[in-house]
């Protein structure tokens, strides 16, 4: 026979409620920390899937991604004939917003440095990877373009020709692969008007007829050869000067340690207060339902039943409360976490901390539950 | 209380035979409940001894939970009102008596269908306390307080709350567990319906015994 069992059962609504309040807080604390895990998997989604090993940016600067930057797009030329230097992409990343189909869509666009690079690396659930030097594009899905859509940018009409799934970048916009020279052409796109203006001034820059692109780009990206050492190429390629080279490592660690700080910070400051009144609310749910069994407690202690078996009682029934909130918040997260805007990841560690905490949880709850019960007499059952 | 000292039971001195139906009386204040919480192990006196088969169990300062073990196992209570727990069945609130003694389920479980069967009540033994009617309630109040077997019954104004019939049933009860099981049985009531059962009788008035 389980007392607290069947106090539960006898309570059943009672119980349920608690429960469905409870892991309402758990959910949000599940969805906090998933949602803090998705942003970083978003922001390093590129860097690892690129598969670059080196970084080269702006000198003194920990771009592209914390922070802006700017080369020359040249700079692969120079970069090509570094010993240990297998391939050398460009790489460029902005931000813009476009008037498609009446609606606004907010677009990483990211550029490919075709045709070295066409996008092979990019997962596709639609269409192909790129075949033109200009005019065709990629698109998350996120963006809810179609294959085959045409798009109006800046001066010309793109079409998309794949769709790919979780390309976001790190403030969750769906990511737009177009090639280098297209980027790069959207990117100073300005109206018809401002154009005139500006030839008059001679401030637009000669236009490359063969199709290579110059101009800036914000990084390039260098895959070494087998076997390669590292240190040695960043070491000779920063004794250049005018850049900087961060490895794959490093990109991660600004990211997720520099740009992403305050978030954590925050995030976790979040999660602790929702973790500190689901204690409470557990602590005052036990506290309530064994204030309710004063009379039971005191008959039992009347009739010669040990502590333990009070103190057990009181303590089970918080883990049953705890356990199946927790159980109910992580099935609530599977089933309404995917339909969020941006990626909310539960990762197995996560889950298994939480439940730790849970436990912990249920266990500083119930003291207060215990700490009444054993002050109650069995002589109250007199009175 | 406070600055004043009260006497609840003053030069009070009872024993109670094995297979006895003792009767205790008074009128409100005088001391009944006082003398069923010490002789029945819920309270120490503040002198005297309470004693058991000639042993002393239980004097001032003694730890009130070290008595638990012998309650647990030597006396049954019953009360005016059942006290079952609410959330368990009749037949829960007798095993769960048992089990606290340390009996094994299916021990537990028999003895308390033979004391609900032995009631009456036997069919009902799946029913919650809100399910049963008053007298029902008190019957399995009275199996749970014979499910360890006592050499001792303590029943606080057990028939307060019956009509008359049902109230002379349960005295009843009592007097044959007494005869036939030789349990000491001490009522405290004010309740004179079922005066012709008791072996003996002792008047409380203000804290002492004025008749018996």
């Amino acid at each position: 026979m389980n007392l607290a069992l069947a106090d539960i059962h006898h309570h059943f609504v009672r119980f349920l409620v608690t429960a469905i309040g409870i892991g309402a807080l758990l959910t949000a604390s599940i969805g906090m920390i998933g949602l803090y895990r998705g942003i970083v998997f978003e922001a390093l989604l590129i860097i690892n899937d690129v598969g670059a090993d080196l970084w080269v940016v702006e000198g003194n600067r920990v771009g592209p991604f914390a922070e802006r930057s700017e080369v020359s797009s040249l700079l692969d030329r120079r970069l090509e004939g570094v010993p240990g230097v297998s391939e050398v992409r460009r790489f460029i990343q902005y931000n813009q917003q476009y008037l498609i189909d009446g609606r606004r869509l907010q677009v990483a666009v990211t550029a490919l440095d075709f045709p070295k690079d066409s996008g092979s690396w990019i997962p596709l659930i639609a269409g192909r990877h790129l075949y033109a030097g200009h005019y065709e594009a990629i698109a998350d899905r996120s963006l809810g373009l179609q294959v085959g859509q045409q798009i109006r940018l800046g001066h010309d009409d793109y079409t998309i020709v794949g769709v790919a799934i979780g390309q976001v970048d790190i403030g969750g916009d769906g990511m737009l692969f177009v090639t280098i020279p297209d980027a790069q052409s959207l990117d100073s796109f300005v109206p018809s008007e401002a154009v005139l203006l500006r030839r008059l001034q001679h401030t637009i820059p000669n236009p490359n007829l063969l199709g290579y692109a110059v101009g800036n780009v914000a990084a390039l990206m260098v895959t070494l050869s087998p076997g390669a050492d590292s240190g040695q190429v960043q070491s000779r390629v920063r004794q250049w000067g005018d850049v900087t080279v961060l490895t794959r490592k490093d990109e991660e660690d600004v990211l997720v340690n520099g740009r992403l700080r305050r978030l954590k910070i925050q995030i976790l400051a979040f999660v602790g207060m929702t973790l500190l009144v689901t204690t409470t609310v557990i602590a005052l749910s036990i506290y309530t339902m064994t204030i309710e069994k004063t009379r039971e407690i005191a008959l039992l202690k009347l009739i010669g039943a040990r502590d333990r078996l009070i103190v057990g009682m009181i303590l089970q029934q918080a883990l049953y409360i705890g356990v199946n909130s927790f159980v109910g918040a992580l099935l609530t997260a599977h089933f309404i976490y995917p339909y969020f805007p941006r990626t909310v990841l539960i990762l197995w560690p996560d889950v298994a901390f939480q439940a730790l905490l849970v436990l912990i949880m249920c266990i500083v709850g119930s003291w207060f539950g215990i700490r009444r019960a054993m002050s109650v007499r069995a002589q109250a059952v007199l009175s | 209380m406070g600055k004043s000292t009260v006497y609840a039971l003053r030069n009070v001195s009872i024993s109670i035979n094995s297979g006895e139906l003792l009767g205790i009386f008074g009128p409100s204040g005088a001391g009944k409940t006082t003398l069923l919480m010490i002789a029945g192990l819920l309270d120490t006196p503040s002198s005297g001894a309470v004693l058991f088969k000639h042993q002393v169990i239980s004097a001032p300062g003694v730890e009130l939970n070290h008595l638990r073990r012998f309650r647990r196992q030597h006396i049954g209570f019953v009360f005016q009102k059942p006290n079952l727990i609410p959330f368990l069945t009749a037949i829960g609130n007798v095993k769960i008596a048992l089990l606290i003694n340390d009996e094994d389920k299916k021990t537990a479980t028999d003895r308390a269908q033979f004391l609900l069967e032995k009631f009456g009540i036997g069919d009902r033994a799946d029913n919650l306390p809100v399910e049963l009617s008053g007298g029902e309630q008190q019957r399995v109040a009275i199996a749970r307080a014979l499910a360890n077997s006592p050499e001792l019954i303590f029943a606080d104004e057990p028939t307060a709350n019956l009509d008359s019939s049902r109230g002379r049933q349960v005295m009843e009860t009592f007097r044959q567990l007494a005869d036939y099981e030789r349990v000491s049985v001490c009522v405290v009531t004010h309740d004179t319906r079922s005066n012709d059962l008791f072996d003996r009788r002792i008047e409380l008035c203000d804290g002492t015994i004025v008749n018996q």
